[in-house]
């Protein structure tokens, strides 16, 4: 969707994939050309390389954006498209190689000068050696995959007894997602941030970086909500930060947009994460402080032009924040969920950007990322983007499925979050919130009546009405369909 | 028909009479309501107050007002007085069900087993995620309903458990 876009604004035809998941997706609609590509399991859709890069051929493609998903960072990917005459969107599969590979990224920074957090600089043989490292680094420490990303096959562990469940779930969640189940293990920074800076490189030696995002409100390693400029960090931080990610960046021979991440301590000590050697889900942040199209900019690199304005030209206004809604129970530890979009309404209004594959009647699956939407708020500063994001999402309905709307509005109005106060620990000691949501008593009686209302009007239109078990109940709504 | 109704942490007593008049705790409401989405969502004018409820989910029922998103119920005084006794003969007795759709992965335990509160009793795979579904307190394993490599459907029912002490 959002390389749609960026192609139709610079006047490029969109040629779109989709499996069979997907064939009423949005992206299928507003594309010019669309093709299937196999049945929902992505190793047959999306994940086939050999099915991808010949549909790109037929379908006559000059270049192939890989998005920021699935094969976003395949090196073998990039491969295949450029082996086919067609341009990749993306670094070359060699820098792809160097950086996807996190035990070697981390010997690429520490050589570059940039501080690494203590830990393995190879990729963990067994459980033995697991064992004997991490007491070596001192627990606790993080268990990570070494072609990870996205969280998966990432694991905290708080001791010794802990680490062979760890080992046994991340090297398990790291084969499946990645088909590599090797793992690493380095120290874990207590009350850290996780601080990324974007970066932006030309095929012809040109490098700028464009700011920062904090991301530490995760759960689960993956991030929920972004913002920058990051409430903790100075002009004086961002210039080391913005130094380092370039170090990193030259000395892979890095070309197009990427992300280069950092844990940040209590005393604004850095060290290197990793590099995403892709557009990142949290773009927009990025985009909407510095007026720039991070996509429209990756498709000109990509097609060998320079960058168009220098370090000293980029202008940093304001402040923006990303809430990333996903079909995740946040009332139920962010459960996966399932199920119909039965009512939208996506905010507008001053200041607020949604990125959105939504519509109504759009059945939500488990086959892919929870992911649902993105609204971004912008303002002229922090105060004013958290009003804008605050009320874009109390205009927000998503219907049909649990979300995680409810945690972005109490996020946005908690006092520790407001004043800027929080680390990657956030999410576990702020939610769920220790008192219940206040609702005045007018809206107490409103929301009362609507219950009554609802709950008669569906038993009215249900065959059967008895209090009973699960089984029947979903024979009934399956019968209802 | 009088309903027993939750809201959050706030317990009412509803009542809709002839002619769509509300009793809320035996007291009459002036409020007037409008259907915008059927079966979804209304808009309700309580005096000059004007509020906007959207049902998110139906099991366990959601309402979305005016930004609030709280879990409520509504049970007719028979339908409560029929699930005040359901609860009471089932007594420790917990149905582990999927929480979502996925694959069964693991099986921690064996039935007969005596696992203490958040053990792991299972791995389910959903949205390439591994989630860990424990015991919700200490318990017996009764019965496994379904084995390792089984996809299941959101809500099935996959272990009966038993409190014990």
């Amino acid at each position: 969707m959002r390389v749609i876009r960026a192609c139709h604004e610079l006047g490029i035809r969109a040629v779109a994939v989709f499996s069979d998941a997907d064939r009423d997706a949005l992206h299928v609609r507003l594309a010019d050309e669309a093709y299937p590509i196999g049945p929902a399991a992505p190793r047959e859709s999306y994940l086939a390389i050999g099915r991808l890069v010949a549909l790109a051929r037929r379908a006559k493609c000059d270049a192939v954006h890989p998005g920021y998903g699935f094969l976003s960072e395949n090196a073998d990917f990039a491969d295949a498209v450029r082996e086919a005459g067609i341009v990749f969107v993306g670094p070359p599969a060699d820098v792809q190689r160097r950086l996807g590979e996190k035990t070697q990224a981390r010997r690429l920074a520490r050589d570059a000068g940039v501080p690494v957090a203590d830990g393995t600089l190879a990729p963990l043989r067994d459980l033995d050696t697991a064992r004997r490292e991490a007491k070596r680094i001192g627990y606790p420490v993080m268990l990570k995959a070494v072609a990870g990303g996205g969280g998966k096959g990432m694991r905290a562990v708080a001791s010794a007894a802990e680490l062979d469940a760890a080992w046994r779930l991340s090297s398990g969640e790291a084969a499946g997602a990645f088909g590599s189940a090797a793992l690493f293990v380095e120290k874990l920074i207590a009350h850290a941030r996780h601080v990324e800076m974007q970066i932006l490189a030309d095929s012809r030696g040109g490098i700028v970086w464009l700011g920062e995002r904090d991301c530490s409100i995760q759960r689960r390693n993956q991030k929920l909500i972004e913002e920058s400029p990051g409430p903790s960090v100075d002009a004086a931080l961002r210039e080391r930060l913005g130094d380092a990610a370039l170090r990193i960046a030259r000395a892979a021979g890095y070309v197009n947009a990427g992300t280069v991440e950092f844990l940040v301590d209590e005393r604004g000590a850095f060290s290197f994460l990793e590099v995403n050697t892709r557009l990142q889900v949290e773009h927009p942040v990025t985009e909407l402080v510095t007026g720039l199209d991070l996509v429209a900019l990756q498709l000109h690199i990509a097609a060998g032009e320079p960058l168009p304005f220098a370090q000293s030209d980029v202008r940093r206004r304001g402040a923006s924040i990303e809430l990333r809604v996903t079909a995740e129970d946040a009332r139920r530890g962010f459960m996966p969920a399932t199920g119909r979009i039965a009512l939208l309404r996506e905010p507008a209004g001053p200041g607020v950007r949604v990125d959105s594959a939504l519509f109504e009647g759009l059945t939500v699956t488990s086959d892919y990322d929870p992911l649902l939407m993105k609204v971004i708020a912008h303002g002229a500063d922090r105060t004013e983007a958290l009003a804008r994001a605050r009320r874009a999402v109390r205009e927000t309905i998503v219907a049909g499925l649990p979300t995680s709307v409810a945690f972005h509005a109490h996020v946005l109005g908690e006092p520790d979050f407001v004043a800027g106060r929080y680390d990657t620990g956030y999410v576990a000691t702020h939610w769920p919130p220790r008192a219940p949501v206040e609702v005045d008593d007018s809206a107490v009686t409103a929301a009362a009546l609507v219950a009554v209302l609802a709950t008669r009007g569906r038993a009215a239109r249900r065959p059967v009405a008895s209090p009973d078990g699960a089984w029947s109940r979903v024979g009934r709504e399956e019968a209802l369909r | 028909m009088i309903y027993e109704v939750s809201v959050g942490e706030r317990r009412l007593r509803v009542d809709i009479g002839a002619h769509g008049r509300f009793l809320v705790d035996d007291g009459v409401v002036a409020a007037e309501t409008a259907e915008i989405v059927r079966g979804r969502q209304w808009s309700v004018r309580l005096g000059h107050d004007s509020h906007e409820v959207t049902v998110l989910t139906h099991d366990p029922l959601r309402l979305l007002i005016d930004g609030t998103e709280v879990e409520a119920s509504a049970l007719d005084e028979r339908a409560a007085a029929a699930a005040r006794g359901a609860s009471a003969a089932r007594g420790g007795r917990h149905e582990l069900r999927a929480p979502m759709p996925g694959l069964l992965k693991t099986v921690h335990v064996a039935e007969g087993d005596v696992v203490e509160r958040d053990a792991p009793i299972m791995t389910l795979e959903a949205m390439k995620m591994e989630n860990e579904l424990l015991a919700p307190a200490r318990s017996r394993v009764v019965r496994l309903v379904v084995g390792p490599g089984t996809k299941v459907e959101g809500g099935a029912m996959l272990a009966v458990l038993e409190e014990s002490q």
